[in-house]
């Protein structure tokens, strides 16, 4: 049965935590992330689960990492200056295997820029914001239902894979109001990080704080004020979570980290893919510019054109094998993105060997459906 | 891995290779540290130490019982911070948080100090003063006295140093104390404010041997001298405010609840359909429509969109709304685009508008400003107060009193309201109900005399209607 409400993308961010067995949300006001700082408010403290205001950004993320050493799943909300101040906080949560969720709700950079105005700028300055380059999983929703299941799945894998994860919105899909079916929504299975074992009477013999065999495995997590002792740092590390220069134990916990989402990254692709038999023309998009290609591919099967679109939802790690798939017979990829550079295409390009890549992109205001529909044949 | 329980203190540093110079005042300060956690008897999995950068964070090694968390530099307070929280109000347990953190790291970090302070979190810093950043080759800090000679300070220091005392109890902090790492009673003092249920901090004033004293011709009995001669008074410094923690306020306002509602209501437990928008009307609208609505700051823009897209699901619609404004929000223009379609709505812009709905000069302004106007088709229909000067467009225009019949922060509505009169998109009715529903029990939206108004309204009325 249809359950109808009017929701915004930042209220079904909120929702879609709290779904997942989020407890602890620490915030700062920033536009166009407000409104998930107010939804977890409202949300979290009326059930008797902390929601608290921070002095700034770098404040309410290591809250935040705080709390999910202590064994809670946490959530913080900003936009691009205040991931600007966040990344040494990330890095620190990276390093550190302490899975939190950052949503991080686009508007036009750079520095504060426009604070009232959409914009998909702030791709890679995610991706890239760590020193050693690792793989940040980013899921980028473009839908009501896309914002609550995605932030679900953004917890899941952040739990998985004990590490920050980014949910990617924009100002258009985060403050948007538009029609949610209730009735419609998928509210997967709970997912909580490996093994939240609490040590009792005899200790196992080897057991330790990053006990991994493989490097692609996610050892099993150690809250702070359980049985079994906590050695965290920042800095590299044995298995143990000791402090140590490059030997060759801690070299491997450095390569790990990296491994282990790479290793893993088929479980949390997600894609929207609307493949046509016989269609020359394939449109990648993803987030706010993923509505106006839907709309341009609408438009162009109702005119008689052949065309195969994908709203990619899970950014990175990129899912290249899927996209390569979906691009064969096709011999014009379309990218678009409201970024100046086409930041996605930059990064995935290369795989397109046999096809001609375009990208749309402009900023200022949302790609329209008939800016993407002139390059399709 | 915690010793077994026979072990005499599992805190105890004594035996300790010690990661410091020598004479380093670090290492008073661990060993007390080591004697207060071992005369408290604390369960040493209940205790946490949060180390910062710079010397005082190698002290993570030197006690092996305990959980040691070694953060980014000055953020020690603020991870502590999310732990204790997360702690007391979700674990409601009362595990032991203690900061080691030194004069660099309080500076840089200076903000979570003071809303640890503010919060109140049940929270210890030691805060290990010995003037300078050791472990870097000793530059001088913001707590390096005056006249300090320091790597980065060759002539001097000619900077006051911070009093961070003074900063914590003006933070309302309630157990703040400044000690020497030589005093005897450091062990009691420790002990006291990790018992302190509430933020404490102790600031513990020692000598950087490597680097703070040859230059400065200095030895630990002019440590006392040096504070005191900028007015740094030693002992327990108290602050007025007395007041419970954070957690217990926390958990006082909001306390746990069981029932947990299912996604999509804000609150109630009952899955009632009173929660959604149950369609009652049915609409002939077959293409997606667009319609701007402008108007002042103030005058429920906005929220009346918000109702109007409430009532297009109603009647069976899909909606969206796009909200802009002035940076600040209670002054200028109020902005609103609303698209409405029997179909799902991907493209939530409006290119060329169907409808301009505009209340007030702000909004006409702003229409104007945004180039709205050259776009519209002769199709498209504006619909604006009488005392508006409308510029010249192709679309057809209809001007009606609407602020001086139904009031200015009625007119978006009667404005919304004479369009779907014209166009019959869905029902009026529908926009009326969700505008009642707003009114209380008993009384409409409109007077009378709107409604009228509205009855007459048809095709002829546009201004440029037989054109």
């Amino acid at each position: 049965m249809q359950k109808l409400q009017l929701r915004s993308g930042n209220q079904m961010v909120a929702e879609g935590a709290v779904a997942a067995g989020c407890r602890f949300f620490a915030g700062y006001p920033i536009t166009p992330a407000s409104g998930i700082y107010k939804g977890m408010i409202d949300l979290l403290q009326q059930r008797g689960d902390l929601a608290v205001s921070a002095p700034d950004e770098i404040s309410a993320l290591a809250y935040c990492v705080g709390a999910s050493m202590r064994g809670f799943k946490p959530m913080t909300a900003t936009s691009g200056p205040g991931w600007a101040l966040m990344t040494e906080t990330v890095q620190y949560a990276l390093m550190t295997e302490t899975p939190v969720v950052i949503a991080l709700v686009q508007r036009l950079g750079p520095s504060t820029g426009g604070a009232t105005q959409g914009a998909q700028g702030d791709l890679l300055f995610v991706e890239y914001c760590t020193s050693g380059g690792y793989t940040i999983p980013v899921f980028c929703p473009s839908t009501l239902r896309e914002c609550y299941e995605l932030t679900h799945r953004a917890f899941s894998c952040a739990e998985e894979l004990r590490t920050p994860v980014v949910l990617l919105l924009d100002k258009e899909v985060g403050m948007t109001v538009a029609r949610i079916d209730y009735g419609d929504l998928q509210t997967p299975a709970l997912v909580n990080r490996p093994a939240n074992v609490e040590y009792r009477g005899s200790l196992p013999g080897k057991q330790r704080m990053y006990e991994f065999a493989d490097r692609s495995e996610v050892p099993a997590f150690v809250p702070v004020g359980g049985r079994m002792k906590v050695t965290a740092t920042g800095s590299a590390h044995n298995k143990s979570g000791e402090l140590k220069k490059n030997d060759d134990e801690t070299l491997d916990v450095l390569y790990h980290l990296e491994s282990k989402i790479t290793a893993h990254a088929d479980k949390f692709k997600v894609l929207g893919i609307d493949r046509e038999e016989g269609a020359a023309t394939l449109i990648l998009s993803y987030g706010i510019t993923a509505r106006a290609m839907r709309e341009s591919v609408y438009l162009a099967r109702a005119g008689g054109k052949k065309v195969s679109a994908i709203n990619v939802q899970s950014l990175f790690p990129v899912p290249y094998r899927e996209l390569t798939a979906a691009a064969e017979g096709a011999s014009r990829i379309i990218v678009a993105e409201e970024n100046m550079q086409g930041q996605y295409r930059q990064v995935i390009e290369h795989v397109f060997r046999a096809q001609e890549v375009l990208g749309v992109n402009k900023i200022g205001s949302m790609i329209t459906p008939e800016e993407i529909s002139r390059l399709i044949i | 891995m915690i010793p077994p329980a026979e072990t005499a203190s599992p805190y105890s540093v004594e035996h300790c290779a010690m990661p410091f110079c020598k004479g380093c005042g670090h290492a008073h300060v661990l060993r007390h540290l080591g004697e207060a956690l071992g005369q408290l008897h604390l369960d040493p999995s209940k205790v946490c130490l949060v180390t910062d950068i710079g010397c005082i964070g190698l002290a993570d090694s030197l006690f092996p019982a305990v959980h040691t968390v070694h953060t980014t530099h000055g953020r020690s307070t603020a991870f502590a911070t999310g732990i204790e929280l997360a702690d007391a109000v979700l674990a409601d347990s009362k595990l032991k948080i203690i900061v080691l953190i030194g004069d660099g790291g309080a500076m840089i970090g200076l903000l979570h100090l003071v809303n640890a302070a503010l919060l109140n979190v049940d929270v210890t810093v030691l805060l290990c003063n010995n003037f300078l950043f050791g472990m870097t080759g000793g530059q001088n800090s913001a707590f390096s006295p005056l006249d300090f000679v320091t790597a980065t300070s060759p002539k001097g220091n000619i900077v006051p140093p911070l009093d961070i005392c003074n900063v914590m109890v003006d933070a309302h902090a309630r157990f703040v104390v400044r000690s020497l790492a030589t005093d005897k009673n450091l062990t009691s003092t420790i002990a006291q404010a990790v018992s302190f249920e509430g933020f404490s901090l102790v600031e513990i004033v020692e000598l950087c041997t490597e680097y703070g004293t040859k230059k400065n011709q200095l030895s630990g009995n002019q440590l006392r001298s040096i504070a005191e001669r900028h007015g740094q008074r030693f002992g327990e410094l108290h602050g007025t405010n007395d007041r419970p923690e954070f957690a217990s306020l926390y958990s006082g306002k909001f306390p746990p609840v069981q029932s947990v509602h299912p996604p999509g209501r804000s609150n109630g437990n009952e899955d009632s359909l009173d929660n959604f928008l149950t369609p009652t009307c049915s609409s002939s609208l077959d293409r997606k429509k667009g319609i701007i609505v402008a108007g002042s700051a103030g005058e429920r823009v906005q929220s009346t969109a918000h109702l109007f897209c409430q009532a297009a699901v109603r009647a069976a619609l899909y909606s969206t709304q796009k909200n802009d404004n002035p940076v600040t929000q209670g002054t200028g223009f109020s902005f609103s685009e609303i698209c409405i379609s029997p179909r799902e709505i991907w493209y939530t812009g409006i290119e060329r508008a169907d409808a301009v709905i505009i209340v007030s000069e702000d909004g006409l302004r702003e229409t104007s400003a945004k180039g709205i106007f050259p776009k519209l088709t002769p199709e498209a229909i504006v619909i604006a107060d009488s005392e508006l000067k409308i510029p010249e467009t192709r679309a057809r225009v209809l001007q009606l009193p609407f602020r001086s019949t139904c009031g200015a922060v009625k007119a978006a509505a009667a404005g919304l309201s004479a369009y779907l009169t014209l166009t019959d998109d869905f029902p009026v009715s529908a926009f009326h109900e969700a505008l009642n529903g707003k009114t209380g029990a008993g009384k409409t939206f409109f007077a009378e005399s709107f409604h009228l108004m509205l009855d007459s309204l048809c095709p002829a009325s546009f201004a440029n209607a037989g054109r």
